[in-house]
C-alpha cells in the first residue's frame, strides 16, 4: 500500500499543481455569481458612469493623497478630470467609464494607469495570489495607529471581496473599491 | 551600498532553494534524534516542533502543502491529545508570529490543528497497529482533517463578513483545500513510518502507559 501510494500522492501533486489555475478559473466564476450588482455602489458616481466599469481608491484621513486631498476626485477613460465630489466624506479618485474587462487585476493596472502615476499599484505574487500592498505611494504596512495591521482592502460592488484582485472576475457596471482595512 | 541578499528568485528558484534549506533542517533533526534519551518525550516534541514551523514557512511557495497537519496527527497517536495540542498552537503561533501573519486566525489554526491532534489521540490504537503506522488508513484520516481543519479556519471571516458570505467563500477556496489534502497524503507517504518509528522510541513514559492500558479495543 504505502509503496504505491508514494509514488501515486507526488504524481496527485504535480497533477493538481498543473491544473490548479484552470479549477480556480472556474470556481471564481461561480463565486462571482454570489455576488449581488449593488445599485448603490455607484451613489457620488457621474451618472455617465452608470452601467460602466468604475475603480475607486480611498485614501485614510491620516494619510491623504497630495493630488487627491479634497473630495473625491473622477477621471474619464481619457484620464481627463471630470471634476470632484465634495460630499461623500472621504477623500481619493475614481476612474471610471470603462466596458469590457474581465480580469480585476488587468483593470486596475489600466485603470489606474490614467491617473498620470498618480494612482500606480505595487503588488507582490504569492502563495494566494497578487497581493496589493501600495496604492498611489501609499504602503499600508508602513501605516501604524490603534490597530494591529492595515491592509488595502477590496470591495466588489460594495461588499467585502471573496477573491483577490488577481482572480477577481468583473462583470458590466461593476465598481471596485480600494480602501485602507485594519485588524 | 550594495545589496547581494537582493537578487530576485522566480517561484520555482525559491521553492528549490526553500527545499533545500528544510533538507539540512530535516537531516539535522533526525540526526539530533538520536542522540536524544529513549525517554525524552519534550526533546522529542522539541524537534517536532522546529520542523513544522520550517516546513510551513519554507514551502509557503506551493499553497497550503505544509507537514504540519500530519505532524499533529502523529503526535496525537503517539504523544497523546494534551501533548500534539501544545505542539498544534506552538506551530501555528510561532510559524505565524514569524513571518506569516499574526491575528485572530492564528487561535482557528491553533484550535483547528489541536482538534487534529486530538482526533489522532481518539485514533491511536488503530493509527499505530503493534508499533507500526498503518499508512493506508492515516492517509484517509489526515485528507479528512485537512478538508475538516481548512473549513473551519474559514470560520475565522465570519468575524469580518455576514455568513452569507461563508459559502461563496469556501467554494473559492476549494482549491486550496485539494493542495491540503494532496500535501497531507504526500507526507503521509513519504513520513509517518519513518516519524512514527522516531515517535516509538520517545513514547514509553509511564504515565503514557498507564493512559493506553486503560483504552478498551
Amino acid at each position: 500500500m504505502s509503496d504505491l501510494l508514494k509514488p501515486a500522492s507526488v504524481v496527485a501533486l504535480i497533477v493538481l499543481i498543473l491544473i490548479a489555475p484552470s479549477i480556480q478559473d472556474r470556481l471564481s466564476e461561480e463565486t462571482v455569481r454570489f455576488v449581488e450588482d449593488n445599485e448603490s455602489a455607484h451613489d457620488g458616481l457621474p451618472t455617465e458612469w452608470e452601467g460602466k466599469q468604475v475603480m475607486c481608491i480611498h485614501f485614510p484621513a491620516s494619510s491623504p493623497h497630495d493630488m487627491f486631498s479634497q473630495g473625491v476626485t473622477m477621471i474619464g477613460t481619457d484620464g481627463s478630470d471630470l471634476g470632484v465630489n465634495e460630499d461623500l466624506n472621504r477623500t481619493g479618485a475614481c476612474v471610471g467609464g470603462f466596458d469590457g474587462y474581465s480580469n480585476g487585476l488587468d483593470f486596475m493596472m489600466d485603470s489606474t494607469r490614467l491617473a498620470n502615476g498618480g494612482l500606480s499599484v505595487g503588488y507582490d505574487v504569492g502563495q494566494w495570489g497578487a497581493f496589493v500592498h501600495t496604492i498611489g505611494g501609499l504602503n499600508a504596512d508602513t501605516l501604524t495607529g490603534d490597530f494591529n495591521g492595515a491592509y488595502w482592502q477590496l470591495d466588489h460592488n460594495g461588499e467585502y471581496s471573496m477573491v483577490g484582485i488577481g482572480d477577481l472576475v468583473m462583470s458590466e457596471g461593476d465598481v471596485i473599491t480600494w480602501s485602507i482595512g485594519t485588524w | 551600498m550594495y545589496d547581494f541578499h537582493n537578487a530576485a528568485l522566480s517561484p520555482i528558484q525559491s521553492l528549490l532553494l526553500n527545499i533545500a534549506i528544510l533538507s539540512i533542517i530535516v537531516i539535522s533533526l533526525i540526526r539530533g534524534e538520536r542522540s536524544l534519551r529513549d525517554q525524552s518525550q519534550w526533546g522529542m516534541l522539541f524537534l517536532l516542533a522546529v520542523f513544522g514551523v520550517s516546513g510551513r514557512i519554507l514551502l509557503g511557495p506551493i499553497p497550503n502543502v505544509q507537514p504540519v497537519t500530519v505532524l499533529v496527527l502523529l503526535a496525537g497517536a503517539y504523544f497523546g491529545a494534551p501533548r500534539s495540542i501544545a505542539l498544534a498552537a506552538t506551530i501555528a503561533l510561532a510559524s505565524n508570529v514569524l513571518l506569516l501573519g499574526h491575528g485572530p486566525w492564528t487561535l482557528f489554526q491553533a484550535i483547528g490543528w489541536g482538534g487534529v491532534g486530538l482526533l489522532g489521540a481518539l485514533l491511536a490504537n488503530r493509527i499505530v497497529v503493534d508499533g507500526d503506522v498503518r499508512v493506508g488508513f492515516l492517509a484517509v484520516i489526515a485528507a479528512i482533517s485537512g478538508l475538516a481543519f481548512n473549513w473551519f479556519v474559514s470560520l475565522s471571516i465570519l468575524l469580518e463578513v455576514g455568513p452569507s458570505m461563508l459559502i461563496p467563500y469556501l467554494l473559492n477556496g476549494l482549491v486550496f483545500d485539494l493542495y491540503h489534502v494532496a500535501g497531507n497524503v504526500l507526507f503521509v507517504a513519504w513520513m509517518a513510518s519513518p516519524l512514527g518509528d522516531m515517535m516509538h522510541r520517545h513514547r514509553s513514559s509511564p504515565s503514557f502507559k498507564a493512559v493506553i492500558d486503560r483504552v478498551p479495543n
